[in-house]
């Protein structure tokens, strides 16, 4: 029977593409097999029964160690064989983009990555994703024998565990350990922040002058109570951590207020706000893309600006 | 040491413009993509590190009439020499018709010890292309670099994976993709431009590369690209800082996100 | 320092067009513009006329991208209250060979710098000449950023604000107060809407002009072009004007309640803004005109002055074309004489002798009659009071047509002002 294998190194993306993919499987009158991989495999494989994986393939081979891109596909490439896959979906996490193409590649297949939603349509998976830096969105589908989707952490909801836990099957996958050596890794600062969530969002870009001047920021999402969120060179700069960053390459928020300091509105970052409820922009260029995208429109310097709000906000 | 950088040329994304939610591609000039950019200027300086190296730019033309000024740009920025496949049949195809293309052609050239990508292209941001390609050639691989060094075995590199950074190390060959952060492109100088006119410059087909039309037919196929459709007030607050500021507070009050 | 034969700075239609006739005779030319392509930011209402330029590159204008071929025109007085068009059709107008058309620099100028880069001349964008070298009182070459190239000649197309050319001591910068600044919107709307709109059988098109309540009496006027799936609309204000009623008018509001005239409103309907520039131009005429060359350079286009405010037009973009043209000439022929020395005097002569400066010097005085203020305020509402009285009909007697026509006339024209005027008019 044909199945819809699902994979990938965050857990939390691994269990929505098992609970949406047991659905998928269902209507498409598939079976539903997970692989878990690597050292804790034997507790993911656990959470993926659980979450609605008919069949769990799990390795502990210690060539996965540091589940480099190379091992990691060929593990993924022989466990599709043997679950006679048609769908592989994996996590469009980092590893799992990189995963995606060189596993397709060892599979003759064609692939998406970075979809942002999957529906069932005339007995085909459709994957949609962004395209031109985020101005379009395309559907696509994949001809190929096997199909292989990267699909972006949260796109699928999921529900409560199912009761009951897949069967666990140990495929034989004789791995060769990568040419890549871990040496280390490094922590990198900044506090957890979990933008998706967030109801207030006020987003920072290149109208900060300086990376000290983040402080009247921060005052001004503290008065608001919002989370902070900014553009990409800020996190290329360091002066904010990634997972602030909203946009293509960032989180896709859905706040009822955005607020854009200082932001040219250019598509990449547009496209991570374009669900909030209300966006009010700040620029100094009246001309600035960012208008468009707005609701309400500030011309302004933010220096100026921010603080005159920072007051107003205050215990609203 | 040889280094080749694919790179990509694509329609300036802030020359195209949505009419009736479709992107209108008309008329709007091409230009090599921002990461591809950060993927040229990480060879140069792995070059200029390692000495004795060589940086090639290999591109395979998607529609680009006209590529070989777009290529002057790698050339410009520094890369010793351009090779550009032109084929009808690579203007639609898939990241899997493009992979299959580049390794064969960097195959044609003689292979490379370091292959150097952008983390996705600027219009497409698919970031398949590399992996592919190192599958093809049967080497390892290290995506969203930040950071490169020659050393170790080959090569050391960087990577953030978000929360953390991995510090990895591998031999050569190898194909590497880069993230943004790795580097600030240089802007090509007067004179750097002028030379790059004069540097060479090779013009393939596929059947130079000894594949046909039908080796990079797509396997995806595209129902549909359109822009979604966004309906903003954009209303401009006028006045004084403090005015506007009011006027906010007022309307977002009566939208209610703020409280009154 | 690299040498070439010759460094052109700055690729608009005049930089473009010497650099197109000296690539197309085998010399090394480098042509250097600072924006993103040629044409990205150069601001023109829309109007070529290509009759005098024609017989300068008849291989080019052949296949060159057009917007449409102006067969209409349209001239509104917009008074208090009221408007006056008159619409001019001619049948010439609307045959082979046109006599102007309307282009989008964006497309047009790109389109030549192809043209050039074909002929072997090397276009090189995103690089602004910082100065000029000299050597004594001689041009040598230019430097841009830490790069020096040098040149037998150096062409100065720069368009009309003249910095680096003011700042190598070449020529003083024009005041202000010989100003006009235009500002300008591309609203894109179907063909076949702009067809019905103006009245256009396919793939002709329309040049419309306003004057009056569109400066809100100010020097200046609006204009309004017709192109393939778009219309060009702005305004070009006198910046003595400008600026004397700023206080009272933000000028840039001018645009949009141009654009919510009653009589503009149903011709913008529905457009779709696409671009917005705005741009200086000179309206020193023959005055504004520098010295057009020196040891070791030549001026060419706005950035030597050749732009002509005519009321009902402005014009630039064909001197551009034309003085870059003999720019060229004189090179190619002074290279060709072993002569460089004589490449200044000829270009002069050449720009003296063609139809160039003669229409600068017809023009001298068209200048001073449209500084007259009452051109813009007086007229189109005297106009339109005339009309208002032909077409009102209330529960009054009416007046004879003759009676009304007449009391309006001995009003608004018959006095000695109106008289000083049509005297002045007979020397534009
Ligand atoms: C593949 C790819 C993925 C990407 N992903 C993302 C992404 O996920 N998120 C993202 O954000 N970007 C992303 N980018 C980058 C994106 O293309 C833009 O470069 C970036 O969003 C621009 O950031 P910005 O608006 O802060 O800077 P700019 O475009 O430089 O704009 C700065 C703005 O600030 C205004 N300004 C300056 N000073 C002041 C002042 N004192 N007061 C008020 N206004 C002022 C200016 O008028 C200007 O409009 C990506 C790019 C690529 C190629
Ligand atoms: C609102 C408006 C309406 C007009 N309408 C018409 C019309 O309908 N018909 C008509 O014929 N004319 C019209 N004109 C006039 C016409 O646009 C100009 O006369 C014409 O563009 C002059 O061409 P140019 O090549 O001399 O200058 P420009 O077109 O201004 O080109 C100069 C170029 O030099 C570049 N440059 C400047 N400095 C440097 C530097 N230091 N280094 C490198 N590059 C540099 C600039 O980027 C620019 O591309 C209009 C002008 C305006 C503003
Ligand atoms: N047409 C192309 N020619 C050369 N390299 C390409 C081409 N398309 C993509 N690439 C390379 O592959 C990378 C990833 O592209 P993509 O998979 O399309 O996101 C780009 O950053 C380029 O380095």
């Amino acid at each position: 029977m044909a199945d819809i294998l699902v994979y990938s190194d965050s857990l939390n993306t691994a269990k929505e593409l098992a609970f949406k993919g047991k659905e998928f499987a269902a209507a498409l009158g598939m079976g539903i097999s997970a692989a878990a991989l690597g050292a804790d495999a034997d507790e993911t494989a656990a959470q993926l029964g659980a979450f609605g994986a008919d069949r769990v393939f799990v390795s502990k081979d210690a060539a996965l160690e540091g589940l480099q891109t190379d091992v990691v596909s060929d593990a993924l490439a022989k466990i599709a064989k043997e679950a006679d896959a048609t769908y592989v979906m994996v996590g469009s996490t980092r590893r799992g983009k990189e995963l995606a193409g060189r596993l397709a590649q060892k599979l003759g297949a064609g692939a998406v990555t970075d979809v942002n939603s999957v529906e069932l349509e005339d007995g085909k998976l459709v994957a949609a994703r962004f395209k031109f830096g985020g101005a379009t969105v395309a559907r696509e589908t994949v001809d190929t024998d096997i199909k292989v989707f990267a699909v972006m952490p949260k796109a699928f909801e999921i529900e409560d565990p199912v009761a009951g836990a897949g069967t666990v099957v140990t495929p034989d996958l004789s791995l060769t350990p990568s040419a890549v050596k871990l040496v280390e890794t490094k922590p990198k600062e900044g506090a957890a922040v979990n933008l998706d969530a967030a109801d207030r969002l006020v987003c920072i870009g290149r109208g900060l002058g300086a990376k000290d001047d983040l402080t009247i920021v921060e005052a001004f999402c503290t008065a608001l109570g919002g989370e902070l969120g900014c553009t990409k060179s800020l996190c290329d700069w360091e002066w904010l951590a990634e997972n602030r960053l909203v946009g293509l390459s960032g989180a896709k928020t859905k706040p009822s207020l955005y607020i854009s300091l200082g932001i040219s509105g250019q598509v990449q970052h547009t496209v991570g706000i374009s669900s909030s409820k209300v966006i009010v922009a700040v620029n100094k260029d009246d001309k600035a893309l960012i208008f468009n995208h707005a609701d309400y429109g500030i011309v302004g310097d933010i220096y100026d600006v921010i603080p005159v709000l920072t007051e107003a906000v205050k215990g609203k | 040491m040889k280094i080749i950088v694919p790179v990509k040329t694509n329609p300036d994304l802030q020359m195209v413009r949505i009419k009736n939610r479709q992107p209108v591609l008309e008329a709007v000039p091409y230009i090599l993509g921002d990461l591809d950019k950060n993927a040229v200027e990480a060879a140069l300086q792995l070059q200029a590190e390692a000495g004795d190296t060589q940086v090639i730019a290999l591109t395979l033309n998607q529609g680009n009439r006209k590529i070989k000024d777009t290529m002057k740009e790698a050339l410009a920025m520094g890369a010793d020499e351009a090779y550009i496949v032109t084929d009808d049949a690579l203007v639609d195809t898939d990241q899997a018709g493009k992979a299959l293309a580049i390794a064969k052609a960097i195959e044609t050239i003689g292979g490379a010890d370091v292959i150097i990508f952008g983390e996705g292209s600027h219009d497409g941001y698919s970031g398949q292309v590399g992996p592919r390609v190192a599958e093809l050639l049967g080497v390892p691989e290290i995506g969203f670099a930040r950071k490169l060094t020659p050393g170790g075995p080959g090569i050391q590199a960087e990577r953030s994976m978000g929360d953390f950074i991995e510090v990895l190390e591998a031999p050569l060959p190898i194909v590497i993709t880069v993230a943004s952060e790795i580097n600030e492109p240089r802007i090509p100088t007067l004179m750097n431009i002028m030379k790059a006119g004069k540097k060479p410059s090779t013009d393939w087909t596929l059947a130079d590369l000894g594949l046909e039309a039908a080796d990079v037919a797509p396997k995806n196929k595209i129902l549909s690209n359109l822009a979604e459709e966004q309906d903003r007030k954009n209303i401009m607050l006028e006045g004084d800082v403090n005015a506007q500021v009011a006027a906010l507070i007022d309307a977002l009050t009566r939208e209610g996100v703020l409280e009154a | 320092m690299e040498k070439v034969d010759v460094i052109v700075v700055g690729g608009g239609l005049a930089g473009l067009s010497a650099a197109y006739g000296l690539a197309a005779e085998g010399l090394e030319v480098i042509l250097i513009e600072r924006g993103d392509y040629s044409g990205a930011k150069n601001v023109t209402g829309g109007r070529l006329y290509v009759s005098p330029i024609r017989n300068m590159y008849p291989e080019l204008w052949e296949d060159a991208p057009f917007e449409r071929p102006v067969t209409r025109e349209f001239i509104t007085l917009m008074g208090e209250g009221n408007s006056t068009t008159i619409e001019f059709a001619a049948d010439k107008f609307a045959a082979q060979p046109y006599q102007s058309y309307t282009v989008l620099r964006a497309t047009f100028d790109l389109w030549l710098s192809e043209q050039v880069m074909e002929k072997g001349g090397m276009v090189i964008v995103k690089q602004r000449v910082d100065d000029l070298i000299k050597e004594g009182d001689k041009v040598i070459g230019i430097r841009a950023g830490e790069d020096e190239i040098g040149a037998d000649i150096t062409i100065i197309a720069e368009g009309v604000l003249g910095l680096v050319a003011n700042k190598a001591g070449l020529r003083e910068l024009p005041s202000w107060k010989d100003h006009a600044v235009g500002f300008k919107e591309t609203l894109e709307l179907p063909k076949e809407v702009i067809d019905n709109r103006w009245h256009l059988a396919p793939d002709e098109g329309a040049a419309h002009l306003f004057m009056g309540g569109v400066t809100k009496g100010m020097l200046g006027g609006g204009f309004l072009y017709t192109n393939k799936e778009s219309i060009s609309l702005g305004i070009v204000l006198g910046m003595k004007d400008a600026k004397e009623r700023v206080d009272k008018i933000d000028i840039y509001t001018l645009l949009d309640d141009f654009k919510a005239n009653p009589t503009i409103a149903p011709l913008v309907a529905d457009g779709e803004l696409v671009e917005y520039s705005a741009h200086v131009i000179s309206e020193a005429g023959l005055s504004g005109i520098p010295q057009l060359w020196g040891d070791g350079y030549l001026m060419t286009g706005d950035a030597a002055g050749l732009a002509l405010n005519q009321l009902y037009t402005v014009r630039g973009m064909d001197f551009a074309v034309a003085s870059g043209y003999y720019a060229a000439q004189a090179i190619i022929e002074g290279k060709k004489q072993n002569d460089l020395d004589a490449v200044g005097p000829a270009y002069e002569k050449m720009m003296k002798e063609s139809w160039v400066l003669k229409d600068f010097e017809t023009a001298k005085n068209i200048l001073h009659f449209i500084e007259n203020p009452r051109i813009f305020s007086h007229y189109p509402n005297a106009v339109g009071r005339l009309f208002d009285r032909v077409f009102t009909l209330n529960d009054q007697p009416t007046d004879s047509i003759y009676t009304k026509v007449m009391s309006s006339v001995k009003k608004d024209f018959m006095n000695v002002t109106t008289a000083k005027e049509l005297l002045g008019m007979r020397k534009i």
